[in-house]
């Protein structure tokens, strides 16, 4: 399988990527293959045996409250080694988990118990108020610690890969919320292919920056931490993360393309490479990533690897391991994902596509023919790379019944070195229909090309790609931001939020 | 090593022209009792961005509070005065 991706590394390590049914094969398989390995570094270093003991008696915990395999609980924690240990305790004993972002009120947090019939929650001490509701109005909820434990040590239970594993909420870019049901067979499949493309994979050190409740965080980041046997660093507060760095010395990171470029600019503020000697790697992801992060990293002597994913695909679609080659393709799409395009939009299903989401509703409109519709207009080229070219639900109708895709607009200004972030919508001018680019300029590379006049530069670029363009899709208006566009909690740009157009 | 409010200012205008690369805020004129969000024009990355630089350049470390319990420029620059007295 995936075998478009063996000359990316060697033999063994290409041998060594292999399925399992389910999480609890995994974690046993990488128990006893790394038994006295270092895991996680959560304050305290944990190896692979020892967080095994302390899941084993997790599972205990959830067995004295009476939580029984099938039942469906919750995870209410930051970032640290409670929640790892809360979440593989319920994945290797049939406990589907529901992933809750830190950030929740306690009335949402009682919302959601309320309505998915929570067995139990799992809670981070820091974070005992958001159960406050639920701790009145719903006695038939366990509560429990995150760091509760028991003498007693409780096996864990293989599962049909069938079996749902894990809810996690989508992102909610460009509309609500919604709660995707993975099964464990997706899970190890997004884990798996989080494993290709790279020359080294296997015994590595992750810094994990990226919240756990996020499926970038929790399948590309800790699970195929886990699956290789690699040691993973909790930052627990983003603010260290430089500082985590010159300590852990990761050769790993998992980042969204804001934060990336974030670390560049760091490093030339302060003239050094803050990512550290050791780093190799950036998998970089959940949003957009610039052709120029690819490059600028190259020139540190970092890869950085774009990839495609949704919360609903169990994160991994596509990875591009030849980005300096193509790096405005998200890359070669995994095997055991059966595809097809219709009318430009990508149609996937497969065992790493998420059962539906939690709520009916939500799937009304979701799937056809078996497929789940991703909403993203791409493209395939002659070698099987995959272009993301707009989104769907983003299409801006003319008046005219002609359709814009603004993020395929979008794409072409990206290539821009000068532009760090751009949008595109269209406003309705005393009558007139105007297409509006909208850009965060990237000012170092002003700087370096020596730029003075910003506006009439881009004009000119911006005329250039117009000329390509059939007359309805041209930009009628440029508006250069003096600040950032507002972001979602995993720093994408909020395409509907007031405050990212200007109007 | 004791700075002045001054120059604390002075530093601090120099990290957050760095932080927010496209603004046109003139940050040398800019009064202490301009906010962060909407005078300044720091996003969540920004913000990031201004804590990890404030701490490699003053050579702190924000404790356990947050940057966005901070309102104006005045509320970062009493706090670093303060760390740096400790």
């Amino acid at each position: 399988m995936n075998e478009k991706f063996a000359k990316y590394t060697d033999a063994l390590t290409f041998s060594r990527i292999v399925d399992f049914e389910n999480v609890a094969e995994m974690w046993q398989h990488s128990v006893k293959e790394y038994t006295d390995d270092v895991a996680i570094v959560d304050g305290a270093e944990y190896t692979y045996g020892a967080l095994d003991t302390a899941v084993s008696a997790f599972r205990s915990v959830y067995r004295k409250a009476g939580v029984t395999p099938g039942s469906l609980v919750a995870i209410l924690c930051p970032n640290s080694v409670g929640f790892v240990k809360a979440f593989l305790a319920a994945a290797t004993y049939a406990l589907p988990a529901v992933l809750l972002p830190a950030h929740l009120d306690a009335m949402t947090v009682f919302g959601i118990a309320y309505k998915f019939g929570l067995k139990a929650i799992v809670y981070d001490g820091a974070l005992a108020d958001k159960v406050a509701e639920v701790r009145a109005k719903l006695p038939g909820v366990a509560l429990i610690d995150s760091s509760a434990t028991q003498e007693e040590l409780t096996p864990a239970i293989s599962v049909p890969k069938q079996t749902p594993c894990v809810f996690i909420f989508t992102g909610g870019t460009t509309g609500k919320s919604k709660a995707a049901r993975l099964s464990h067979g997706a899970v190890m499949a997004g884990t798996r292919n989080g494993c290709y493309g790279i020359r080294e994979i296997f015994g590595q050190r992750y810094l994990l920056v990226l919240p756990l409740t996020h499926v970038f965080g929790l399948i590309r980041n800790l699970m195929t931490s886990l699956y290789t046997g690699s040691a993973m660093f909790i930052c627990r507060n983003n603010k260290d993360m430089f500082r985590d760095i010159a300590v852990f010395k990761p050769t790993i990171l998992v980042l969204v393309p804001a934060l990336a470029e974030m670390a560049l600019n760091l490093s030339r503020q302060f003239g050094r490479n803050m990512l550290g000697a050791d780093m190799k790697t950036i998998i970089c992801g959940a949003a957009p990533v610039a052709p120029y992060l690819v490059k600028e990293y190259d020139k540190l002597g970092i890869t950085l690897l774009p990839g495609y994913g949704l919360t609903e695909s169990a994160n991994l679609v596509s990875g591009n391991p030849e980005a300096l080659r193509k790096p405005e393709s998200v890359g070669l799409i995994y095997d055991g994902m059966d595809y097809k395009v219709v009318d430009g939009e990508l149609w996937l299903r497969g065992i790493n596509m998420m059962d539906g989401y939690a709520t009916a509703e939500d799937n009304a409109t979701t799937y056809e023919d078996g497929y789940f519709k991703t909403g993203d207009l791409v493209r395939i080229d002659e070698e099987g790379f995959l272009y993301i070219t707009g989104r769907l639900k983003e299409i801006i109708v003319l008046s005219t019944g002609e359709n814009v895709s603004p993020a395929e607009l979008e794409v072409k200004f990206y290539a821009l070195e000068v532009v760090q972030d751009c949008l595109v919508y269209d406003v309705n001018e005393n009558g007139r229909e105007q297409l509006v680019l909208e850009v965060l300029p990237r000012m170092s590379s002003v700087k370096a090309l020596g730029i003075e006049n910003l506006y009439e530069y881009l004009k000119g670029e911006v005329g250039k790609i117009n000329d390509t363009l059939p007359p309805f899709e041209r930009i009628n208006k440029i508006i250069i931001r003096d600040t950032d566009f507002v972001r979602t909690p995993a720093m994408k740009i909020a395409r509907n939020l007031n405050g990212n157009v200007k109007k | 090593m004791a700075m002045s409010r001054s120059e604390i200012k002075e530093k601090l205008n120099d990290v957050m022209r760095m932080a927010t690369p496209s603004s046109e805020v003139d940050f040398d004129s800019l009064p202490e009792t301009a906010t962060l969000t909407s005078d300044v024009g720091l996003s969540s990355v920004g913000i990031l961005y201004v804590v990890i630089a404030i701490e490699e350049f003053f050579g702190i470390r924000f404790d356990d509070v947050g940057f966005a319990d901070f309102k104006t420029i005045g509320d970062v620059i009493d706090y670093i005065g303060k760390k740096m007295e400790e």
